[in-house]
């Protein structure tokens, strides 16, 4: 089986579903990784609310990343822990599935996602129908062994010129070779979004580095974002172009943008939310 | 429902909300959002704009938009098949869109048109009286604009 549902799989047991409804599920973090980010939880949530819509539609086809209206990182979570991971479908059809979902560590919300749209595209183009119905099947009943996740490898930030106070860029090499690309999807290697996401939050917070302090003092974190939007698929190898510019700065809030482009052609754009960083 | 049962004061109640939603979605100027502006040839929307904009008007007028509603009510009672042949809108399904898209120039039906080519006709003013036909179908008579 190679990589397939073990290299960027996070969802491990299936508790509840209501078909086409909602869908309750977990994931045990590997206690053995350097990290787990947001935008991995962001993923676990995503996949878990894909379970439900591929079920919705007897696994013809799937939801990709699209659209998320929100999506607010609560609290960090550490290798070892266990997400605890709900999703509610809005809709589910043949073009797309909506819904909103959550992520939590004993009881304590780390992560909610609001109103995200995946468009729906032929299974078959991704995977093999017959090994996604079996896996599920495993989902429901005994769960996956945990702990296939190794971890990610890293693909760094180039700066690249053009900065100004207001402004970062910087370049992205998508990896040709990585574990994932076996995972998503077997049939259609494609950098996941949620790691594009990663890569956009990253030069996000070196951009929040920069900005003038809070009032509070202390420094800016990243609260969430909205109006995140993934036009393209992107495949191994690609060279992309990231530029985080603010867009609004007040004492106590803040707001960038991200944007990636492919040359000319823009492959994912969303909004940053900082806020002062509490201080104890 | 037909088109003629749609009044300009009915569409214009409605257009700036309408207007505003789409110019969030398609991260452009509000005044850029013309009625009559073609979202792709114009506004350079692409596919995942549509499902966008299709949800945030859901939202904002609290109404449900099926997707592909346009062309199953353009079809009236066409079959499929008499509609579209191989991919191509046949001459009487070409008919039934112009009169259902009246919004549309007739210039901008250009013959062959491909099935997968018909969003490229949608204007502001087609998503204004699918919200309106929405509002409609669940019982709203005045345009919640």
């Amino acid at each position: 089986m190679g990589e397939h549902f073990r290299a960027f799989s996070f969802v491990d047991r299936i508790h509840a579903l209501q078909p086409g409804v909602r869908i309750r599920g977990s994931y045990a973090i590997p206690a053995d990784i350097g990290e787990f980010s947001g935008s991995l939880v962001a993923e676990a949530v995503g996949q878990l609310a894909a379970w439900a819509a591929m079920a919705a539609v007897d696994f013809k086809s799937r939801p990709v990343a699209g659209l998320a209206s929100s999506i607010e990182l609560l609290a960090p979570v550490h290798p070892g822990q266990v997400l605890e991971l709900s999703a509610e479908l809005e809709t589910v059809d043949a073009e797309a599935a909506a819904y909103g979902g959550a992520a939590s560590v004993d009881g304590t919300p780390v992560i909610r996602l609001q109103h995200c749209v995946g468009p729906m595209l032929s299974i078959e183009e991704f995977d093999d129908p017959q090994l996604i119905r079996d896996r599920f099947a495993l989902l429901q009943r005994a769960g996956a062994v945990p702990g296939a996740f190794g971890g990610l490898p890293s693909f760094p930030l180039e700066p690249a010129n053009g900065e100004a106070g207001d402004c970062l860029r910087a370049t992205l090499q998508v990896p040709t070779v990585a574990p994932f690309f076996a995972d998503h999807f077997p049939r259609r290697a494609v950098f996941p979004g949620s790691l594009l996401m990663h890569s956009n939050l990253e030069l996000a917070a070196a951009l929040a580095a920069r900005l003038p302090q809070p009032c509070s003092g202390g420094c800016w974190t990243l609260r969430g974002l909205s109006d995140v939007k993934l036009r393209a698929f992107t495949p191994p190898g690609e060279r992309l172009e990231i530029e985080a510019r603010s867009t609004h700065l007040s004492g106590n809030a803040a707001t960038l943008t991200v944007e990636t482009r492919k040359g000319k052609r823009v492959i994912s754009g969303a909004r940053v939310l900082l806020a002062p960083e509490e201080l104890s | 429902m037909n088109n003629a049962s749609i009044t300009k004061q009915e569409i214009m109640a409605v257009y700036p909300k309408v207007a505003a939603t789409m110019a969030d979605a398609l991260g452009c100027d509000v005044e850029q959002v013309k009625l009559e502006a073609s979202l792709i040839d114009d506004l350079s929307a692409e596919s995942i704009d549509f499902l966008d904009i299709v949800f945030r008007l859901e939202r904002a007028f609290k109404v449900k938009i099926p997707r592909g509603k346009i062309v199953e009510e353009a079809r009236g009672d066409l079959s499929e098949a008499e509609f579209d042949k191989g991919g191509i809108v046949t001459d009487a399904g070409l008919a039934r869109l112009k009169a259902y898209l009246s919004e549309v120039p007739a210039e901008r039906f250009m013959a062959p048109l491909k099935s997968a080519d018909i969003p490229r006709l949608f204007t502001t003013e087609t998503f204004c009286k699918m919200v309106l036909r929405q509002q409609r179908a669940v019982g709203v008579t005045a345009p919640a604009a």
